[in-house]
């Protein structure tokens, strides 16, 4: 792991919007009590306010709000670069609205007045996905930046050596020789810290999937 | 005492109107062809039309329109005796009226029809979205602290359960359950007081004149849905002391209940609602009552639990939302009265209010 973030900001975080103030304490002390940490705000513009972490998060949502409505944020939550998972709560929920949300990538949806073991439920499971996420987000950066480490030689021994080509066949098709090959192979497996052949293949899949190498 | 009763079938009112205008208009073609050219009498068609518009279809009116052109026509070329140009022109002329009435008419009936669906509209439309809304808030304000207190609750029994138990949070999670509780009785306390603030402004009144404004607003209703009404009141009924305006809102109700239950129509039996007005004597006096009492031949109560009608959101209907017969109890309760249902022997509902008499 490169980042050397101090505890307190990887710890993850529950975001709750919602105006009603005994709403907002008695969530923050359901999820104290099982030992989530809890952010509370009135509204949606106190919470854009607030400094975020890169910690895996999740947002509990109110629907409806004097300011601005949860589901009209949720549509401009990814525009503003949010992609943590949303649960929404509402006390006058309908089957259109909680398919609407659901369909928009809402991640839950509960009716007021939901059970707690409903609520902490879904914010363990919404905070294992964005700890998910993020990271699977962080490998394959650290995989790009350990790809973008390799010169254009070592690349091409890497594709071949991924290809199954024997040393012997890459130095033939590279034109040069073999054990020039190997040097580059061990400075690839050491810049990959690959410890296998199988983890090379793995990272090069993986750096395919995305956007290619 | 017993209460005359007035039996109007629309259809076999719409055949009676129809042979009446054929014959008149028969009368009519006799009239114009023995008449010499000069005599137009073929422009009393015009008023025949316009008595058909009233009570028949369009596509029959443009039939007789038809009809009529076609006789006026026939006639001129009957008639023997007279001013043949003038009879031209004056033939000309009337198939110009007639054509000209139909027409006129067609439009004033289409334009009656939009009037009188937007009315319906609305009548339907002010008692759904006063209940609608009223029960949407009601649910909204009380969800809040209802939520409030399961989260409470739990993480309260959690700080409990934790080792060591957490007996400081434990306790403000419970004074927070204690505050929300006494925010959800403060909610309901408003509805309540809402209710009581609506104190019946009570006045003597004629309930069959009430009713009579009532059912002026949804007799176009009636009428689409081809439901005979059966009218049976009692003429020298005495005055009641209500709130007319609810009292007119619960008999809005029961009628819209019983349309409901006669849509979509059987195919065995004609719809029918029969409303009935009664005095009922007490043993002093002061003690007698007005009865008012609909019926339909609908499917019925089929099952149901009379005494569970009235409770809050129980409801037969699939788009119901259980709150028109509660409320209509309200407000009968509220004016002394007394509301209650019946199966009816063929199989229909009946709905039964009492009201007290004016002192």
């Amino acid at each position: 792991m490169t980042d050397n973030l101090d505890s307190s900001l990887t710890t993850p975080t529950v975001y709750i919007i919602d105006d009603d103030p005994s709403i907002r304490a008695a969530l923050d002390d359901l999820l104290a009590s099982v030992g989530v940490k809890a952010l509370s705000f009135a509204s949606t513009r106190d919470f854009l306010a607030h400094p975020l972490s890169d910690a895996p998060a999740c947002l509990v949502l109110d629907v409806r709000m004097p300011e601005q409505s949860g589901t009209d944020f949720h549509a401009q939550m990814a525009s503003r670069g949010l992609h943590m998972p949303v649960i929404f709560m509402t006390g006058h929920g309908d089957i259109h609205m909680a398919v609407k949300a659901i369909k928009q990538g809402a991640w839950d949806f509960l009716t007021k007045p939901f059970i707690d073991q409903a609520l902490i439920d879904a914010v363990q499971s919404a905070l294992a996905a964005d700890a998910q996420r993020k990271e699977q987000a962080r490998s394959r950066l650290t995989l790009q930046q350990r790809w973008d480490s390799l010169n254009p030689g070592e690349r091409d021994v890497f594709v071949r050596v991924v290809q199954g080509l024997l040393n012997k066949q890459i130095a033939a098709e590279l034109n040069v020789k073999e054990v020039t090959v190997k040097v580059r192979r061990a400075r690839v497996m050491q810049k990959m810290q690959a410890g296998s052949l199988a983890e090379l293949v793995r990272q090069f899949d993986q750096l395919n999937a995305e956007t290619g190498p | 005492m017993k209460p005359p009763f007035s039996a109007l079938s629309s259809n076999t009112y719409r055949a009676l109107a129809l042979v009446g205008l054929c014959i008149l208009m028969v009368l009519v073609f006799i009239a114009d062809t023995v008449t010499n050219y000069a005599i137009a009498a073929a422009v009393f068609h015009t008023p025949l039309l316009l008595i058909a518009i009233r009570f028949l279809s369009a596509r029959l009116v443009i039939a007789l329109t038809g009809i009529s052109m076609a006789l006026t026509v026939v006639s001129v070329l009957l008639t023997r005796s007279g001013d043949y140009d003038v009879g031209l022109i004056n033939t000309g002329i009337s198939l110009v009226a007639i054509a000209v009435t139909a027409y006129l008419g067609l439009k004033l009936k289409s334009v009656q029809a939009a009037a009188h669906e937007t009315r319906e509209h609305l009548l339907r439309l002010s008692r759904l979205t006063t209940l609608g809304q009223l029960s949407t808030s009601i649910a909204h304000e009380v969800s809040q602290p209802l939520a409030a207190i399961n989260s409470s609750a739990g993480a309260c029994q959690r700080w409990l359960e934790a080792s060591p138990p957490n007996i400081e949070k434990a306790q403000a999670a419970a004074q927070r359950i204690v505050y929300d509780a006494q925010r959800a009785k403060d909610v309901l306390d408003r509805v309540r007081s809402i209710t009581r603030n609506e104190a019946p402004a009570s006045s003597a009144f004629d309930l069959n004149l009430a009713l009579t404004e009532l059912l002026s607003l949804s007799s176009g209703e009636m009428q689409h849905h081809h439901i005979d009404l059966r009218l049976a009141l009692q003429t020298d009924l005495p005055p009641v002391y209500a709130d007319r305006v609810q009292i007119q809102q619960v008999m809005a109700n029961l009628l819209l209940n019983a349309i409901e239950a006669l849509s979509p129509p059987s195919s065995s039996h004609a719809a029918c609602i029969s409303i009935e007005t009664s005095f009922l004597p007490g043993d002093k006096p002061q003690t007698g009552k007005v009865l008012f009492s609909i019926k339909d031949n609908g499917p019925g109560l089929s099952g149901t639990q009379l005494s569970e009608l009235f409770n809050t959101f129980w409801t037969t209907k699939p788009t119901g939302l259980g709150l028109g017969l509660t409320i209509s109890r309200t407000i009968i309760d509220a004016n002394n009265g007394h509301i209650w249902a019946t199966h009816q022997t063929d199989g229909g509902a009946a709905f039964h209010f009492t009201l007290p008499l004016a002192p």
